[in-house]
């Protein structure tokens, strides 16, 4: 009798969203991907201020659509804008506006779609490809290996990545590791914490570090995640919000 | 010598335990008090358990319907969901025992679920409206289609005191009666259950579908 009173009840229970946010973090990227044929519109805003010491302040602004090529793998094609103000020797500040890059991403988890299937460890690797339009024969490679652990309410993600910087005669390479962890406070809001660092191997760009707390909500078709980036190593602020609707 | 035995037993053909069936007849009709037309009703018992069997159950997509709209299978079991129409469907659930969502997909392919929580599965198409389907899923193989006159077997209940229920689409709450079934015997019992108009439901955002009453490929 219990057995099937829980049938009827589970059949009165009124749905909520299907749509769960694709990444819980800022600055980590998630394990989560499009259904296939899925297609999202994707928005990502940060800001790196006051870095290595100086007073410049930096945001980029970057969207994209991302396509589900299959439950497991999804497109992405993003296009990257950046704003830039750096204060010059002589007092004044020099600003720019760019158009940086455009590329094409792949991301690919490691495990069914469907939450009832895949494990609670969830592994997703992520390749992008990104042309530099203001350095006509640099190229952009960045790499992802993300690894997701979900017990209950809590879920903990690492997220190992590498971007390197080729051209004729020169090149940059840095790693991006970053972790974090994210409680299900409700069915469409978590919250959590945390750290993101880029480790640069050489002197053209230094290396820096920043952590935070974050938050991602989910209301339908339309999902938010962002952080505000405290800094813990050459850099004063660094918030990342970014966002996705559904079609 | 107990180790001959022990070999002895172990070696012997299983028994299939004695069991009883359920007979009867369900009366199904609309909530005005008129007899209902055809539809499917199934008839189920609860109160023990039993493992999933091989089969993959099947409903297809097809003129912008869910064939069949009704179906029960046993918790753990798989359910194909194959699209035999020229243009996408999607299939996507938002009952509490079995959220998921296959994505869209075009003719001739097919995705499968498995079902391992027992409940009342929705499952609707996010492009089209008028599609609606059900899935019981149930403890235990004991579970039929009832027949176009209403009438059911349900073979091999293993004997006990149990729950027999009746369910179909619209169904304004399952109808249910208590059975005693003893090993070899016909327990009979009459099911009389009321269907409703089909109730709204959302797209797998939680929204209203935009448009409704006219689809699109």
């Amino acid at each position: 009798m219990r057995t099937a009173l829980a049938i009827l009840i589970a059949g009165c229970v009124l749905p909520g969203t299907a749509h769960a946010g694709r990444t819980f973090y800022g600055w980590l990227y998630g394990t989560e991907v499009m259904p296939e044929r899925g297609v999202e519109l994707e928005t990502w805003i940060q800001e790196e201020n006051d870095k290595y010491g100086t007073r410049s302040k930096e945001t980029w602004l970057s969207w994209g659509a991302v396509v589900g090529v299959t439950d497991q793998l999804e497109l992405a094609l993003p296009v990257e804008l950046d704003w830039s103000a750096t204060e010059q020797a002589d007092g004044t500040t020099r600003t720019s506006f760019t158009f940086k890059r455009f590329g094409i991403e792949a991301r690919y988890r490691l495990a069914p779609a469907d939450p009832v299937e895949a494990t609670a460890l969830v592994p997703l690797v992520r390749f992008a490809v990104k042309r530099d339009v203001t350095a006509r024969d640099s190229v952009r490679l960045e790499t992802d290996a993300v690894v997701s652990y979900e017990v209950g309410a809590v879920q903990a993600l690492v997220d190992l990545g590498a971007v390197g910087d080729f051209a004729s005669g020169s090149s940059h390479v840095e790693l991006r590791p970053s972790a974090g962890v994210s409680y299900r406070a409700t069915s469409d809001l978590r919250i959590g914490a945390e750290v993101y660092s880029e480790i640069s191997f050489d002197r053209t760009v230094e290396s820096w570090a920043t952590g935070g707390p974050n938050l991602s909500w989910t209301h339908g078709r339309f999902w938010l995640s962002g952080t505000f980036g405290i800094g813990l190593y050459h850099v004063r602020i660094a918030p990342r919000v970014l966002w996705g609707i559904a079609f | 010598m107990r180790a001959l035995m022990l070999v002895a037993v172990l070696a012997a053909p299983a028994v299939a335990q004695p069991s009883g069936r359920v007979v009867g007849t369900v009366k199904v009709t609309e909530s005005d008090g008129q007899p209902a037309g055809s539809g499917d009703v199934i008839v189920y018992v609860v109160g023990f358990s039993e493992p999933p069997g091989d089969k993959v159950a099947i409903i297809a997509q097809k003129g912008r319907r869910f064939v069949p709209d009704l179906i029960a299978i046993t918790a753990n079991e798989r359910v194909a969901f194959p699209n035999l129409d020229p243009f996408l469907h999607n299939v996507f659930s938002q009952s509490a025992p079995r959220k998921f969502d296959l994505g869209s997909f075009k003719r001739n392919e097919s995705k499968e679920k498995e079902f391992p929580t027992t409940g009342v599965v929705d499952v609707y198409c996010n492009i089209h409206p008028e599609m609606a389907a059900t899935i019981l899923v149930v403890p235990n193989r004991r579970h039929v289609v009832a027949g176009p006159d209403g009438k059911f077997t349900l073979e091999g209940v293993q004997p006990g005191d149990w729950t027999v229920f009746a369910y179909t689409r619209r169904a304004t709450k399952p109808a249910s009666a208590k059975v005693t079934v003893k090993a070899g015997a016909e327990t009979t019992v009459d099911l009389e259950i009321v269907r409703g108009a089909e109730p709204a439901h959302l797209n797998k955002y939680g929204e209203k579908y935009r448009d409704v009453g006219q689809t699109y490929r």
